[in-house]
């Protein structure tokens, strides 16, 4: 190599080396240069990341089986960059009619002129399903093609119209079981809630509300991607089948009898599951917003925990139960019924305003005798009473897992509202208010060899791809085991002595029927009445309870007549649907078994 | 000649660190996007699921399972019309399960097959050594 190539390379050598100094003083430069620093921060802010609003699932529900009774369904939001809009009048066209959407409001909202700081984008309309998007979508790409990025003013172009994807609540099954879902505020898009029923009390769990996320877009921020987690999704004890069947027999009821409403109570008093719940008026839930068209201010959501009203001569299998238990009568008892019974400054009449002689206390539940059983409460005596009444739940809450729980207190010795007429008027279920669900509850622990289960809807829950199932609790047991036994022989016997119009062939089933009388400004009559039946079967291993009321029917006031054979149709189907074959078959099925 | 060349190793090493960094910011930003489009693709997914189990929930529900009843000619039974019979071993209808219990390790085991997750010198010793080993124990 000569002298002349070496001074070459030399310089060259030096040129790259300083090249490369310079490079990096440059580098050292910019990174502490105020300016930099802050164009570096700003770019950091705008284009890094945004806050953007995530719609994370809201959990489903299901019935005791699997059923989708509340799911999600994928819907857009259509809208208008309005920095890009080539033609508003094309948009208008291309949406005029949709969702209702007129022209003239599509072509203002379109028309607006782009201001960074004000108006940047703008929502056409809401909750349009996929089907109408796809369309959108190919009219869209069909005037790209003869008009790309709606250069010509000329020609259509749907330019500057956008459209976002997010979940809407959905409940396939419309009015069924509505009273029990509740409804989630699916309009509200950013702060829906759950109302009523299911929707309301489990809120919190199934969530799915929209929040306000970091969404980084910056592809180093990978690991920031938000991770809202999904709602819990809950099963239900309902059973869609027997709810549906339950909800059609309430609606002819309501129609055959003329009556204000139907409420009935499905149980299984053995752990306390709601397996159907129904009342009147139902709305269908994908439509939640015309519920106050449907319901009055006074009118419950959800008459089984929403309501309550003199229950009247059902509440006699409470005080006739309390008093076995304490020993204040047994089998052999036997009352002498005058026809009336002076206590505390009143009289208490019978149904009939009739005396019904000797009677056992069957007898008295037979014939559903007022003065007899406020001849029982009174042995008893008020302290006693009272506390049984609180052992069976009555004016406390029943703590059903559903929103809009109503109770009404029970007054008792000591308190400033109570008279001593009311032990004698309690005791067949005047002068005490209760609600339905309240009511079955406290009955059930009767069919439940005395122990009384918590009411409730929520079977399991589904959270992190896990299923938690709930445990059924012990709310109180009021009662002796054999007390229960006796109450439901002593029941089973007297509907099968009056040939009652709630038997149902080939079981045996305990009941009590039900007729409280409305107190119209302070007046009590038998033209308005509360119709109600309760029963449970089979009587040697219950595993139902139905409760059914039925409020101011027209046709007849009394249980016997109107909510007795409600029962009957319901039970008859019921034990189809529980799969419980008839007493004697099960007698002959033991036998081949064993 | 040999000046040159040391003052130009730094020139080497700067410019060879800077191709690496860009290299790898460049992957690192491709696997970013990627994740990205994956993360937004999955949501879709979830969407889609969450329709179409909706829509599952529309054709499967009462009224419209009612309706495809009633179409084909089946009819309700009632108590009259119902015969019991039992089958010995038969359960019922069990309880839902839409999900395992608590406890259950459902992750899927062995999704990589054990012979990838091995390293070079476990494969060796466990090649080459094992038998032998296993012999000299047999053999005391």
């Amino acid at each position: 190599m000569n002298r002349i190539e070496n001074t070459r390379l030399s310089l060259v050598s030096i040129f790259l080396s300083m090249a490369s100094v310079l490079i990096l003083l440059m580098m050292v430069r910019i990174q502490n240069n105020g300016k930099y620093q802050e164009l570096s921060i700003k770019n950091e802010k705008e284009y890094s990341f945004a806050i953007e609003n995530y719609y994370p699932e809201r959990g489903n529900i299901y019935d005791r089986w699997g059923r989708l009774l509340a799911g999600n369904e994928d819907v857009f939001e259509v809208g208008v960059l309005l920095e890009n809009v080539r033609n508003p009048k094309t948009i208008a066209q291309i949406l005029d009619g949709v969702n209702g959407l007129e022209y003239f409001d599509i072509l203002k909202i379109a028309s607006q002129r782009y201001d960074p700081e004000k108006s940047v984008y703008s929502v056409l309309v809401d909750f349009l399903p996929s089907g109408v998007i796809d369309a959108l979508s190919q009219i869209y790409q069909d005037y790209e093609l003869e008009n790309p990025y709606g250069r010509k003013d000329t020609l259509p172009s749907l330019r500057g119209i956008v459209w976002y994807p997010h979940l809407k609540r959905n409940y396939p099954e419309n009015t069924l079981a509505s009273n029990v879902i509740g409804f989630y505020s699916f309009k509200d898009r950013s702060d829906g809630e759950g109302y009523f029923g299911v929707e309301e009390y489990y809120d919190d769990l199934l969530a799915g509300r929209p929040m306000d996320t970091f969404m980084p877009r910056n592809p180093y921020l990978l690991e920031e991607l938000p991770e809202v987690p999904a709602g819990a999704s809950l099963v239900l004890t309902i059973d869609r089948e027997i709810q549906a069947m339950v909800e059609m027999k309430l609606d002819e009821a309501v129609e055959e009898h003329q009556a204000e409403s139907a409420t009935a109570i499905i149980l299984d008093p053995r752990n306390g599951e709601i397996i159907a719940m129904a009342s009147q008026p139902r709305i269908n839930l994908n439509q939640y917003w015309q519920f106050e068209n449907q319901f009055s201010k006074e009118k419950p959501f959800n008459q089984a925990v929403g309501a309550v009203y003199e229950p009247g001569s059902v509440f006699k299998v409470l005080t006739m139960a309390a008093a076995f238990d304490n020993g204040t009568v047994d089998d052999e008892t036997i009352f002498n019924d005058p026809g009336r019974f002076e206590y505390g400054g009143s009289t208490i009449l019978n149904w009939n305003r009739r005396s019904f002689g000797k009677q056992t206390m069957q007898g008295c539940m037979q014939h559903s005798l007022n003065v007899c059983l406020a001849w029982v409460a009174t042995e008893m005596g008020a302290e006693s009473f009272y506390d049984y009444m609180q052992a069976f739940g009555i004016g406390r809450r029943s703590n059903i897992d559903l929103g809009g729980e109503l109770v009404y207190p029970m007054s008792s010795p000591g308190d400033s509202d109570w008279y001593p007429i009311q032990l004698a008027t309690n005791s067949f279920g005047q002068g005490v208010a209760v609600n339905p669900v309240q009511l079955a509850a406290a009955i059930s622990a009767v069919a439940n060899d005395g122990k009384m289960m918590k009411p409730h809807v929520l079977k399991a829950v589904i959270q992190n791809g896990k299923q938690y199932d709930t445990t059924p609790q012990v709310l109180s047991i009021p009662i002796k085991e054999e007390t229960a036994h006796t109450m439901t022989e002593m029941l089973v016997s007297s509907l099968e002595k009056e040939s009652s119009i709630a038997l149902v062939p080939g079981y045996r089933i305990a009941g009590k029927t039900g007729t409280a009388e409305i107190a119209i400004a302070g007046e009590y009559g038998i033209e308005l009445t509360n119709a109600s039946f309760v029963g449970w079967g089979p009587a040697t291993d219950p595993q139902f309870l139905v409760y059914v009321w039925i409020e101011k029917p027209k046709s007849s006031p009394w249980g016997s007549v109107v909510a007795a054979p409600v029962f009957s149709s319901i039970v008859q189907d019921l034990v189809i649907y529980l799969d419980i074959p008839p007493e004697q078959e099960t007698a002959n099925q033991i036998a081949i078994g064993n | 000649m040999q000046a040159i060349g040391l003052s130009l190793i730094p020139v080497v090493l700067i410019a060879a660190s800077i191709s690496i960094y860009l290299v790898i910011s460049a992957q690192a930003a491709a696997a970013g996007l990627e994740g990205m489009v994956l993360h937004f693709e999955e949501e879709k997914i979830l969407r889609t699921i969450a329709n179409q189990r909706s829509n599952l929930g529309y054709i499967t529900s009462y009224s419209q399972m009612q309706k495809r009843a009633e179409k084909m000619g089946f009819e309700s039974p009632s108590v009259q019309n119902i015969h019991h019979m039992v089958i010995n071993g038969y359960q019922g209808q069990q309880p839902v399960m839409i999900a395992p219990p608590p406890g259950e390790n459902t992750r899927p085991s062995g999704i990589v097959n054990s012979a990838y997750q091995e390293s070079l010198s476990s494969w060796i010793i466990a090649t080459f050594f094992s038998d032998s080993i296993a012999k000299g124990i047999s053999n005391e």
